[in-house]
């Protein structure tokens, strides 16, 4: 058993090259959240993948600015296997959802949405 | 109850048209609605997904829909891309492959639409588009389905239709909802009270996004439009009863005097577009985080 790197591969748990829906994006977001919360660094490897949406960006990844702080998210996740315009569609995503998380009215309707309110 | 339609453009006064064949078959009952389109000398194949939308809705409100009288040509189209089939006429075959097929998909079918646009996409006599082209192209329309499928809150699913011409090197193609629509949505979930044409406007810029939970969003109908901006081709939005275009870069927007009963979004690519869509080998994967 190896303390290294866990290599996620969005191919596999998606079992797609088209990953464009916001519920696969899911899959892949709590892979890598397990992961984070066992102390792990994590590789996203996007081997195979053809098509990528902000959808399923925002899902897999976006979400994590929620959960983890971005020190924890940098120091942490990195990617493979990404072509360019897909690596610059992660970063507009990243950025957006960096942004969305540091909007108060943003965070206090997710915290009266947790709450039922 | 009779009704009649005259061509059907992918323009304002195509949708409006639309939009008032829904207006008066909207509260309609256990009718029989006869639609005479001898009238409807034209009508752009992927203008069925809006029109296929209303027809259904008005089926599901237990009413027979019947098309009549429909011109030899405008037959032959709707047809080979399998639309009259809801309306008792066998498909047709598309000798040219140049059809994208008229199908209505649940919103939770977000797999079986992708597995729908790669089958149309690939070889078939789709155009020859470059590879990055194809792949922006293809992922626009899984943003702007992503988009229906998270905001629309349709019960009555999404519609899809597209059309290639080869010779004018266009391919259009059409995703309706019949959902909930932009204004309200907008209303709903950010207490923003915009016309229906400004929350169009509002959902196509910048980050926003009437998101609220833990997954962000805000990027998809921006994406969209950046990417037909440098392709130099044509969006239009309607939602309720706004109405808004980008061509040749520039924004118009109206309004119809009846609402369309959800959201459609046009797509005009153009097809021999070479530009670099940055598909590259170089790889920079510092400082995304």
């Amino acid at each position: 058993m190896s303390n290294g790197i866990v290599i996620i591969k969005v191919f596999e748990v998606v079992g797609s090259k088209l990953c464009v829906a916001s519920s696969d994006g899911q899959k892949v977001h709590d892979q890598i959240a397990a992961a984070l919360n066992a102390g792990k660094d994590v590789r996203l490897s996007f081997s195979n993948v053809e098509s990528l949406t902000s959808a399923f960006l925002n899902a897999a990844i976006g979400q994590l600015y929620a959960e983890f702080s971005e020190q924890k998210i940098r120091g942490s996740l990195s990617v493979a296997d990404m072509t360019t315009d897909d690596v610059e569609l992660l970063k507009r995503v990243v950025e957006a959802a960096k942004q969305y998380f540091k909007n108060p009215n943003q965070v206090k309707k997710i915290v009266g949405e947790n709450l039922g309110g | 109850m009779k009704l009649a339609l005259l061509p059907i453009r992918s323009d304002f006064d195509g949708f409006a048209q639309l939009t008032q064949l829904h207006a008066q078959v909207r509260d309609v009952r256990f009718e029989t609605l006869e639609l005479d389109m001898s009238g409807a000398t034209w009508f752009d194949a992927n203008m069925c997904a809006p029109f296929g939308a209303i027809l259904y809705k008005t089926s599901r409100s237990l009413n027979t829909v019947k098309l009549e009288n429909l011109t030899p040509d405008v037959k032959s189209i709707l047809s080979k891309n399998g639309f009259l089939m809801n309306y008792g006429v066998a498909k047709s075959a598309d000798v040219y492959k140049t059809t994208i097929e008229y199908k209505r998909f649940e919103a939770k079918d977000e797999r079986y639409f992708a597995a729908y646009i790669e089958q149309h996409l690939v070889g078939k006599g789709m155009p020859k588009m470059s590879i990055g082209l194809q792949k922006k192209f293809r992922e626009s329309i899984f943003e702007i389905l992503s988009n229906a499928v998270i905001h629309a809150e349709t019960k009555l699913g999404i519609f899809a239709c597209g059309q290639h011409f080869p010779k004018g090197g266009r391919l259009d193609f059409s995703i309706a909802d019949l959902g909930i629509g932009m204004k309200e949505n907008i209303k709903k979930k950010r207490g923003l009270d915009l016309t229906p044409e400004a929350a169009i406007k509002w959902a196509t810029e910048g980050n926003n996004t009437t998101k609220t939970g833990n997954i962000p969003g805000g990027l998809g109908l921006k994406l969209l439009r950046d990417f037909v901006t440098l392709n130099k081709g044509r969006i239009q939005i309607v939602s309720d009863a706004g109405y808004w275009e980008l061509a040749r870069g520039a924004v118009t927007t109206k309004r119809f005097e009846q609402p369309f009963p959800g959201t459609v979004v046009n797509l005009e690519i153009k097809t021999a577009d070479r530009q670099s869509y940055c598909l590259q080998s170089e790889k920079n994967l510092d400082n995304i985080f």
